[in-house]
C-alpha cells in the first residue's frame, strides 16, 4: 500500500454528500470552516483543550480540530447548521436563549454539539452528568451556571427559578 | 496549529500496517491523535508519514479470562472502557472516565496512553501496578513485553519503529486502587499512583520520571499487612528515592510530598475496593 | 457537586411598567445558537492572503538580521514585512506617559530589539493558512541574547535596560499622599506591618483570540478591518498618526465578538502590520490570533507587588489608614498604560472609611507580554490589596473579619459618599449586602461545619471579598500621570431613526462583546417611543464607517449601562419630540398634546386619531409639502452624545471625581484544605451584586456568574508564570487551566438595588466585578490554614502546589507594633 499527501475524500456533511481534494495535513475544522464556508464551527485554542470546534463524527463527540480531514473520508459529520435547517429554533437552542446560556456566542456551537450528543444518550441528565457531559467545552462568560440551567430545561426537567 | 505536510496511509489489515511503519522511516501509527495530532500542531514532532489505525477492528474489543483478567484491544478507547465500568475490572472503567473530557474520551485509546508515553499519563502507572503483558507484532514476528519492561522513555516504549501493540493483557485480580492529583477535575496529573493487591502490593507512581516508578521499597515493607499504619510506614522516605521534575504545577518537592500521599491513597483504595 | 441554588434574594426597586427591568428574549441569540454569528474569522475575501507573525524565541534580544528570502521562493508565497520597512514607513505609537516613559519607541513589529518572547520580528503572507506557517520557519533571524528581566523589583535598579530611549525601566512613578498618614500613626494603637503582597499576572483569556481581515482601497487611501477591536476609537488614534494617515481612513468593522474583556484593546501593533501588508501587496490579508499568541504577546493584567504596608489600626478594629508601595509590572511595552498608575485612585480606600492613604507608585518594564486593561483593571489589584489589609489585620489581632468589616464599611447613610481623593461613591450599601452573602452561605453553622471537615481530615476555611466595580471613567485622571495629556471626560453616542416604512432603527458607538446591547438598547427605545423592543432593529456590531461614534467609544470599564443607554435614550427623547412634532403639525395640536403608545402617534385626549410610525416616517421622508413650515427641519433620525457630568480633577492635589457609579459585589467562600497535599474544594460559595437598576435582570446575572468565574479562576489556577530565561510556563490552555463546568462551586446569588443619583436610568455599569472571588479565596485560604502554622496568604493565585507551599514554610512577613 502507498501513502497520499493529498486525498479526495467522500465526507456527508449534515447530511449532504461532499466530494473534496484535501491535503493530509488539512485539519478537520479547518476543512469544514474555510473550504466547507460552514463557519459555527469555531476555533478557540491550539492545543485541543477548549471545545469550540466540537462536532459529531459518526454519532460521536468530538474536537474536529484533533482530526483531520482525510481521517474523515466515509464518515458522517454533523455540524451546529444541522440542528436547525430551518428558521425555526430546535427546543435545546429555544432553552439557550430563553435561559441566557450564552452571551458572546462563540462557545456556544460546541456546548449545542455537546448537549445534543449528551441528550440523545441521556435524556434525564443529573446536574452532575450535564458537567461531566459538557467538561469538555470551555466557556469564558458564563460561569457554566445557565448553560446547565438550559440543558436541564431542554431535557424537560423542571428548573426552579 | 498547523502541521508540516505529511503522507498518509490507511491499511485494512495488521500487517498492512506493520509493512507501511517499517517501510517509512519517519512513520507514526495514528490512533487516537489526542496526543500526536496535538504534537504535530506545534511541530514538536512531524512524522513523516501517518499510519491510520482507525480500521482495524481486530486490535479493538475487550475479552474478559476469568477471575478479573482481562484481554484488551489496544484500540479501545477510554470511553468503550468506561462504559465497560461495572464489567470485570472496574479501576479501567474508573480511570478511563476521568481522563479529560468526553470528546477525548471517544477517540483517545488505552493503546495510544501508553504508547505515547507522556509522563503525565493514566495508564502507564496503572498497567505497571496491574502486572500488564503487552503483545507486540512487527515484521520478525510477535512477542510479550511486561509492564516493568515496556515503558522505556518519553514517548518511547518497547513497541519500536515498525511494530504495532496489539494486545494488553492483565492478569487475574481485582484489588486495584488510584489516586491522582491533577489540574482542575479529570486534568492533567501532577502526581498519580497506582496499587494492585495480588498476594503482594505493587504500586507505581506516574509523573515523577520518563517512566513509571515502582515503589519497590515500600512494596517490600508493606508485605502483606495492608492495615494503615503500616502503608503509611511504608511509604515513608518514598519521595527522598524519586528525582522528579520541577514545574509550573509543582516543585520537585512538592511532587516527592504527593508520591508519598497518593502512593498511600492508592494501596488503601486497593485494599477498599468491592 | 451539589445542586445549583434557588432560590435568588432579590430585593428590587419600584419596577414601572415597560420593557427595563424585564428579561426580554435576546436580539442576538437567535444567530448565535444556529451558528450563523459573524465572527472576524468567518469573513472571507477572494484573493486573500493568511497571514503569520515571525515571533521571537527570546525574551531579550538584539536583532541582528532578518532574512526573509527563502520565505519568498517558496510557492504560494505573496509576501513578507519586516521591521526594517515598519520603521520606515511608520511613525511609533502615541505614549501617553511623562518622560522617561513617553520617549519609548513602540512600533508594529519589532525594530532593532525583541523585548519579550513572542514579539513579532517579521509577517509573511501565504495563499494559505499551513503554507504561512511553513514559510514563517523559513524566515532566518539572527538575534544576540541580551540578559532577561523578569522581577519587576529588579527592573527598578535599571541595570539591563529594556528601551534605551527612555533610559529607565521606570514607565511612571509618583506619590499619592490624602489625608494625614503620619497623623494616623500617631492617633492609631497598632501599626500592622506586610512586608510583601503579589498579585499576580493572569487575563480573561477571550475564547474567541484577536484578529483582522484588513483590506486597502488604492484608490482612496481606505482600510477596511473586519476585526475584533473593542475600542475603535483609541485604536484609530494610535494607529491614524502611526501610518501617517487620517483617522477616517481606517475603518473598523465589527459585527460579533466572542468575549474581549479588555484583551481586544490594544491591537493596534499587530493592525498596522496587516495594514501596511494589505497596501504592501495589494490585496486583503488575514490575521487570526493563535492561542499560544494570545498568552505570550498579546496583553496580560497588571501584575503588581505591594512592599511595606502598613496599617494604622485602633485596638477596637477601627482602621485609620495605610501606607504602602505598589510596583506595577506592565511588561514589555505600556501601550494603554500608565494609566493602571492612577485607575486604581478610583477606589483608594475600597470598601472602607478611612480617611488616610498613602501609596508611593511606581511602574516598570520588563521582558513579559505587554498588559492592557483587563477585567477588573487596576481597581481589582487595588481592591485585592484593601481586602487582604481587612483580612490580615483581623487576623492578627483576633478580631472577627465581619465585625472589622462592618465597623469599617462606608455605610449606605454616608451615600453619596466622598472618599479621601475626591471620587464620590454613589450609592450601596455595603453592609447590606454582607448580610446576604451570611446568610447564603449559611455563616451561622459556620463552627459545627469546620468541626466536620476536622472529622474527615480536612480544614475549613470562611472567606469575605468585599469589592466595588467602579464604571464610566473620567479620562480626564489621565491628566494626573501627564499634565500634557489633552484627554478628559467621557462620552458615548448613539442614533435612532424612524424609516420611511416605520422601522425604528439604532446603532450604537458602542463594541459589543456579548453583554447583549442589541437587547437592552432595544428596551429603553421600546419604553420611551411606546412600542415593543422587537419592533426595534439595533444595527448588530459596529461599523465604525457607519456608526457614528465619539473620541471614546468602545466597550470597557463597565459603562454601557450608563453611557451606552444614556446615549440611547438621549437620541430616542429626541425622536420621541419629533414624533409628536410631526403629529401635532398633522393634528394642529400641541406636542405636549401628542402621547406615543402601541406604535403610535395619538392624540392622548382622544386616542382614535392616530398616526402610526410608518405614517410618521413616510411624512417625513416622502410627503413632507403637508406639513406646516416650522415642523419641516425634522429629520426623524437623531444622534446623541450622552456626556457624564465631569470637572476636570486637581492635579495638584490629584483630587477629583474620577468615576460616575460603584457597583457593589459582596462574595463569601468556603473551602476545605486536605493538608497532605495542599488541594482544596471551594465547598460553597455566595455572590451579592448591587448595581443599581438592572435594566435586563438575566443579563446582569450572567455577568455575575461569568465574573466570578474569572475571578475563581484567576484564584485558583490561572497564573502566567514565567521561568528566569524570560519563557511564559503557561502558554495554551493545556497548562493554564481556566474554569471547566466541573471546577465551578455551587453560586448562590443575591442582588440588591441601590440606583445611582447620578445616571440616566439608575444603573450602574457593572460586568468587569472588582475580583471577588481572589479576594474571597485568599481570605478562605488564610482562615483554613490558621491551625497550621498561620502563614500568611500573600500571592493572589493560590494554586495547590502554593498552599502545599504555605504548610511547609510558615511563612509570615507580617508583624503588629504599637503605634
Amino acid at each position: 500500500m502507498s501513502t497520499v499527501g493529498s486525498k479526495r475524500i467522500t465526507v456527508t456533511v449534515n447530511g449532504e454528500e461532499v466530494d473534496y481534494d484535501v491535503e493530509a495535513r488539512r485539519l478537520l475544522v479547518h476543512f469544514l470552516r474555510d473550504d466547507l464556508d460552514l463557519t459555527g464551527t469555531h476555533v478557540g485554542c491550539d492545543t485541543g483543550n477548549c471545545g469550540a470546534c466540537s462536532v459529531l463524527y459518526n454519532g460521536q463527540l468530538v474536537k474536529s480540530c484533533m482530526l483531520l480531514a482525510i481521517q474523515a473520508d466515509g464518515a458522517t459529520i454533523e455540524t451546529v447548521e444541522s440542528l436547525s435547517a430551518e428558521e425555526e429554533l430546535t427546543p435545546l437552542q429555544q432553552a439557550f436563549s430563553d435561559h441566557h446560556a450564552l452571551q458572546c456566542g462563540y462557545c456556544t456551537p460546541g456546548m449545542l454539539m455537546s448537549a445534543t450528543a449528551l441528550l440523545r444518550a441521556n435524556d434525564r441528565p443529573t446536574e452532575e452528568q450535564i458537567r461531566k457531559a459538557i467538561q469538555g467545552n470551555i466557556c469564558r462568560c458564563t460561569g457554566y451556571v445557565n448553560i446547565v440551567k438550559a440543558i436541564q430545561a431542554a431535557s424537560g426537567q423542571g428548573v426552579e427559578g | 496549529m498547523l502541521l508540516r505536510e505529511v503522507e498518509y496511509a490507511r491499511p485494512k489489515t495488521v500487517e498492512e500496517a506493520i509493512e507501511l511503519l517499517a517501510a517509512n522511516d519517519g512513520a507514526r501509527a495514528l490512533a487516537g491523535g489526542q496526543t500526536l495530532i496535538n504534537v504535530m500542531k506545534a511541530r514538536a514532532a512531524s512524522p513523516d508519514v501517518l499510519v491510520d489505525l482507525q480500521d482495524l477492528d481486530e486490535l479493538r474489543g475487550i475479552t474478559e479470562t476469568g477471575s478479573g483478567g482481562l484481554e484488551i484491544g489496544p484500540m479501545t478507547t477510554y470511553a468503550e472502557l468506561a462504559s465497560d465500568a461495572a464489567g470485570a475490572r472496574s479501576i479501567l472503567g474508573e480511570v478511563a472516565s476521568s481522563i479529560a473530557d468526553v470528546q477525548v474520551r471517544n477517540r483517545g485509546t488505552i493503546g495510544g496512553n501508553v504508547c505515547s508515553n507522556d509522563p503525565t499519563n493514566h495508564f502507564p502507572p496503572l498497567l505497571v501496578a496491574m502486572n500488564a503483558s503487552f503483545t507486540i507484532q512487527g515484521g520478525e514476528g510477535e512477542r510479550t513485553v511486561g509492564a516493568d519492561e515496556f515503558f522505556l522513555g518519553v514517548y518511547m516504549t518497547a513497541a519500536g519503529p515498525g511494530e504495532v501493540l496489539t494486545k494488553i493483557t492483565i492478569p487475574p485480580g481485582g484489588q486495584d486502587g488510584f489516586a491522582a492529583v491533577t489540574i482542575g477535575r479529570d486534568g492533567t496529573a501532577i502526581v498519580a499512583a497506582a496499587a494492585s493487591l495480588n498476594g503482594g502490593a505493587r504500586v507505581a507512581i506516574g509523573c515523577v520520571d520518563a517512566v513509571p516508578v515502582r515503589a519497590r521499597e515500600m512494596e517490600e515493607k508493606i508485605g502483606h499487612d495492608f492495615g494503615d499504619d503500616n502503608v503509611r510506614a511504608a511509604a515513608s522516605g518514598l519521595g527522598g528515592t524519586l528525582q522528579p521534575p520541577s514545574d509550573v504545577h509543582a516543585s520537585s518537592d512538592y511532587r516527592r510530598a504527593l508520591a508519598e500521599v497518593l502512593a498511600v491513597r492508592a494501596v488503601v483504595a486497593a485494599r477498599e475496593r468491592r | 457537586m451539589t445542586e445549583v441554588q434557588e432560590p435568588l434574594v432579590v430585593e428590587e426597586t419600584e419596577t414601572k411598567p415597560g420593557f427595563v427591568g424585564t428579561n426580554v428574549p435576546r436580539k442576538e441569540d437567535k444567530r448565535l445558537v444556529q451558528g450563523q454569528g459573524v465572527f472576524f474569522d468567518d469573513v472571507k475575501r477572494h484573493g486573500m492572503g493568511y497571514v503569520h507573525f515571525v515571533r521571537s524565541p527570546y525574551a531579550h534580544a538584539k536583532v541582528v538580521h532578518v532574512d526573509v528570502s527563502k520565505a519568498l521562493e517558496l510557492g504560494g508565497v505573496f509576501g513578507t514585512l519586516t521591521g526594517d520597512e515598519v520603521a520606515i514607513l511608520t511613525d511609533p505609537f502615541f505614549e501617553l506617559s511623562t518622560p522617561p516613559g513617553a520617549h519609548i519607541k513602540d512600533y508594529a513589529l519589532a525594530v532593532g530589539r525583541v523585548r519579550h518572547v513572542g514579539d513579532p520580528v517579521a509577517a509573511v503572507v501565504a495563499s494559505s493558512r499551513e503554507l504561512a506557517r511553513d514559510a514563517a520557519e523559513l524566515v532566518e533571524v539572527e538575534y544576540e541574547p541580551l540578559p532577561p528581566l523578569t522581577d519587576a523589583e529588579q527592573a527598578l535598579e535599571d541595570e539591563t535596560l529594556l528601551h534605551d530611549d527612555a533610559g529607565s525601566n521606570v514607565v511612571w512613578s509618583g506619590v499619592f499622599d490624602w489625608g494625614d498618614w503620619d497623623g494616623a500613626k500617631a492617633e492609631a494603637d497598632k501599626i500592622v506591618k506586610i512586608d510583601r503582597l503579589h498579585f499576580d499576572r493572569f487575563s480573561s483569556t477571550p475564547l474567541e483570540c484577536s484578529g483582522a481581515l484588513v483590506e486597502y482601497n488604492r484608490g482612496t487611501g481606505q482600510w477596511t478591518m473586519y476585526c475584533n477591536h473593542q475600542m475603535p476609537g483609541i485604536g484609530a488614534i494610535w494607529m491614524a498618526p502611526a501610518l501617517r494617515t487620517g483617522l477616517d481612513k481606517l475603518r473598523f468593522v465589527t459585527q460579533d465578538i466572542g468575549g474581549a474583556f479588555g484583551n481586544k484593546i490594544c491591537l493596534h501593533p499587530q493592525f498596522v502590520a496587516l495594514c501596511l501588508l494589505a497596501r504592501k501587496l495589494n490585496r486583503p490579508v488575514q490575521w487570526t490570533e493563535w492561542r499560544t499568541d494570545q498568552h505570550t504577546a498579546n496583553a496580560h493584567g497588571n501584575e503588581r507587588i505591594f512592599r511595606d504596608v502598613e496599617v494604622a489600626v485602633k485596638a477596637d478594629g477601627t482602621l485609620l489608614g495605610f501606607s504602602c508601595r505598589a510596583i506595577d509590572d506592565c511588561g514589555a511595552f505600556p501601550r494603554y498604560e500608565p494609566l493602571g498608575c492612577i485607575i486604581w485612585a478610583q477606589v483608594t480606600p475600597g470598601c472602607y472609611r478611612w480617611r488616610n492613604i498613602r501609596v508611593d507608585f511606581t511602574q516598570v518594564c520588563t521582558n513579559k507580554s505587554p498588559v492592557s486593561p483587563n477585567r477588573g483593571y487596576s481597581r481589582m489589584q487595588h481592591l485585592w490589596l484593601t481586602e487582604r489589609i481587612i483580612d490580615i489585620v483581623a487576623n492578627e489581632l483576633g478580631l472577627d473579619p465581619v465585625d472589622v468589616r462592618k465597623r469599617n464599611y462606608v455605610r449606605a447613610e454616608d451615600m453619596p459618599y466622598e472618599t479621601p481623593n475626591g471620587c464620590v461613591y454613589d450609592s450601596g450599601d455595603y453592609a447590606r449586602c454582607l448580610d446576604i452573602a451570611l446568610e447564603l452561605i449559611g455563616h451561622e453553622g459556620l463552627e459545627a461545619k469546620r468541626r466536620d471537615a476536622e472529622s474527615r481530615g480536612k480544614l475549613l476555611g470562611f472567606g469575605i471579598g468585599s469589592t466595588l466595580d467602579s464604571g464610566t471613567n473620567n479620562f480626564g485622571q489621565s491628566t494626573l500621570l501627564n499634565p500634557e495629556l489633552q484627554f478628559s471626560g467621557n462620552n458615548e453616542v448613539a442614533t435612532v431613526k424612524l424609516d420611511i416604512f416605520g422601522e425604528i432603527v439604532v446603532t450604537l458607538g458602542t463594541v459589543p462583546q456579548g453583554q447583549g446591547h442589541e437587547t437592552t438598547a432595544a428596551q429603553v427605545v421600546a419604553d420611551i417611543l411606546g412600542c415593543s423592543p422587537d419592533d426595534v432593529h439595533v444595527r448588530a456590531g459596529h461599523d465604525s464607517y457607519w456608526n457614528s461614534h465619539a473620541g471614546f467609544s468602545g466597550t470597557y470599564a463597565s459603562q454601557f449601562a450608563v453611557t451606552g443607554l444614556g446615549a440611547v435614550k438621549g437620541a430616542t427623547e429626541r425622536l420621541a419630540e419629533e414624533i409628536k412634532r410631526v403629529a401635532a403639525g398633522v393634528f394642529g395640536a400641541e406636542p405636549a398634546d401628542i402621547e406615543l403608545a402601541e406604535g403610535q402617534a395619538r392624540l392622548a385626549a382622544n386616542p382614535e386619531a392616530a398616526i402610526p410610525f410608518m405614517g410618521i416616517g413616510a411624512i417625513v421622508n416622502a410627503n413632507n409639502a403637508i406639513l406646516p413650515e416650522d415642523v419641516r427641519d425634522v429629520t426623524l433620525n437623531c444622534r446623541y452624545v450622552y456626556v457624564p457630568p465631569f470637572q476636570l480633577p486637581d492635579k495638584e492635589r490629584k483630587f477629583g471625581n474620577l468615576t460616575l457609579t460603584y457597583a457593589t459585589q459582596v462574595h463569601a467562600a468556603l473551602v476545605e484544605v486536605d493538608p497532605e497535599t495542599g488541594v482544596y474544594d471551594i465547598v460553597d460559595y455566595a455572590a451579592v451584586d448591587d448595581c443599581g437598576k438592572r435594566i435586563h435582570p438575566q443579563i446582569v446575572e450572567g455577568q455575575v456568574h461569568g465574573a466570578t468565574a474569572q475571578a475563581l479562576g484567576a484564584a485558583t489556577h490561572e497564573i502566567f508564570a514565567y521561568d528566569e530565561e524570560g519563557n511564559l510556563l503557561t502558554p495554551n490552555f493545556y497548562d493554564y487551566h481556566v474554569p471547566h463546568a466541573l471546577d465551578m462551586p455551587p453560586m448562590r446569588n443575591g442582588y440588591i438595588e441601590s440606583a445611582s443619583p447620578f445616571t440616566p436610568l439608575g444603573a450602574k455599569g457593572m460586568g468587569e466585578g472588582g475580583g471577588a472571588a481572589i479576594h474571597a479565596i485568599c481570605a478562605a485560604l488564610q482562615d483554613a490554614l490558621r491551625p497550621r502554622g498561620n502563614p500568611l496568604v500573600w500571592r493572589s493565585c493560590n494554586p495547590y502546589h502554593q498552599v502545599w507551599q504555605y504548610l511547609q514554610d510558615g511563612k509570615r512577613g507580617v508583624e503588629v507594633v504599637d503605634a
